[in-house]
């Protein structure tokens, strides 16, 4: 046993170590079975010289304390009370996600379905942001409504699908890899040649948050 | 120096999770708060029940413990309060202890009282330690024993000691230490022999 560190242990005893090394030395005492089995000595020494006669000295006091302690959670993760509403949603959250990503896979399919075979390339017809911005100042104007309007289209915007590829990319969390590669193979197998006519990107990032 | 670093390091452990750190609160405080609590129930074995269950109570308790007292004025409140508890609950009169009344007084039978509860075993050992521990400090140098017993006995801290022993804070601080590893070593043979064996430290 180093000697330095039994001396340390005898002042940590006392509450005569500074702070600092006590933090270092409760670290150590508390996984190394052989120092505190001499901690627990030193409290003998002291028990005997206070002459506390009614006390057994060799009482498995500790023992019988840690034996229950066991069956109990660490407190580090026993201070906050558990949300029982969060266990309650936890079961459906992955069929949530499933249940997404197959709307998203649906939705994509059947839109790609309703593209003529020849009719290149890939359009959407999107409003630009100025538009989108005042489609909520439209519908206030007009009474509470549940049909979105829609907004009137300028020239129809292109979104090429290497951009919609991106987007899916993008989103891959949402989706199964089964149905993400089929969704990018029909991208891919309708790309148009004029690539050249693209939007700026910008525009279908800002639809895409 | 602040006062109950050690035992705070120790509760921060704790707080943060790690069991083994509480077993160091209570191999350290164990014998005292058995002590304590054999001022409300008579039998020791009753005691020691109990100053279990304060143990427990303090070790769930801890998360609302901030430090703004000493851990031991904490721990102890907690072990009267929990001897009190079991006394009005048992219908038991607490026992009449005279504080002032001086410990080594052979004519306080607790001796006798432990008979009833104590396996012959755990009276030979906890004998043995005595005895053991005993002898080592009577083997000690002056200065060793004197160091020694103004720190558990009167309870100084290093700072009085020194100006009592007229050296350095270091030197009381090693004095100790030696005493300690001096009588730690017969104490060692005691456990590590075949009575020591049967039993757990504790």
């Amino acid at each position: 046993m180093n000697e330095e560190l039994d001396s340390q242990l005898s002042a940590m005893f006392d509450d005569e170590l500074p702070p600092a090394e006590c933090e270092l030395l409760a670290r150590r005492l508390s996984r190394d079975e052989p120092l505190k089995a001499r901690w627990g000595r030193y409290a003998i020494v002291g028990a005997v010289i206070r002459a506390e006669r009614g006390v057994r000295l060799n009482a498995p006091l500790a023992g019988r304390v840690n034996a229950v302690l066991r069956a109990e959670p660490a407190l580090a993760g026993h201070t906050a009370p558990r949300d029982l509403r969060h266990d309650r949603l936890r079961w459906w959250q992955p069929l949530a996600g499933a249940a997404l990503a197959a709307s998203v896979a649906a939705v994509s399919i059947l839109w790609l379905r309703a593209q003529a075979p020849g009719e290149a390339p890939l359009t959407a017809h999107l409003a630009p942001p100025a538009a989108l911005s005042a489609a909520p100042a439209a519908a206030t104007a007009r009474g509470d409504s549940y049909v979105v309007p829609v907004p009137k289209q300028p020239a129809g915007v292109t979104v090429p699908s290497t951009e919609l590829a991106n987007y899916v990319v993008a989103h891959s969390m949402f989706s199964p890899p089964v149905a993400r590669r089929n969704l990018l193979s029909a991208f891919m197998t309708s790309e148009p040649a004029t690539s050249g006519t693209e939007e700026p990107q910008a525009d279908v990032k800002g639809i895409a948050q | 120096m602040s006062a109950d670093a050690s035992d705070l390091s120790l509760v921060r452990r704790v707080q943060r999770g790690d069991k083994g750190a509480f077993d160091a609160l209570v191999l350290k405080y164990q014998h005292k708060l058995v002590k304590l609590v054999m001022r409300y129930v008579r039998n020791p074995a009753e005691a020691e029940d109990i100053a279990q269950e304060a143990f427990i109570k303090a070790y769930r308790a801890l998360p609302q413990f901030r430090g703004d007292s000493a851990f031991y004025t904490w721990l102890y409140r907690i072990a009267i309060n929990t001897a009190k508890n079991a006394v009005v609950s048992r219908d038991r009169s607490p026992v009449e202890y005279d504080l002032d009344r001086n410990n080594n007084d052979e004519s306080y039978d607790m001796q006798g009282r432990m008979k009833d509860s104590e396996t012959p075993e755990g009276l030979v050992l906890t004998d043995e330690i005595r005895s053991t521990v005993n002898a080592a400090i009577d083997a000690l140098p002056e200065d060793l024993r004197t160091a020694i017993v103004l720190r558990e006995l009167e309870g100084l801290s290093y700072e009085e000691i020194a100006a009592a022993m007229e050296c350095p804070v270091g030197t009381v601080r090693s004095r100790i230490f030696r005493a300690r590893e001096a009588i730690d070593r017969r104490l060692r043979e005691v456990f590590e022999g075949g009575l020591g064996r049967a039993e757990e430290l504790g």
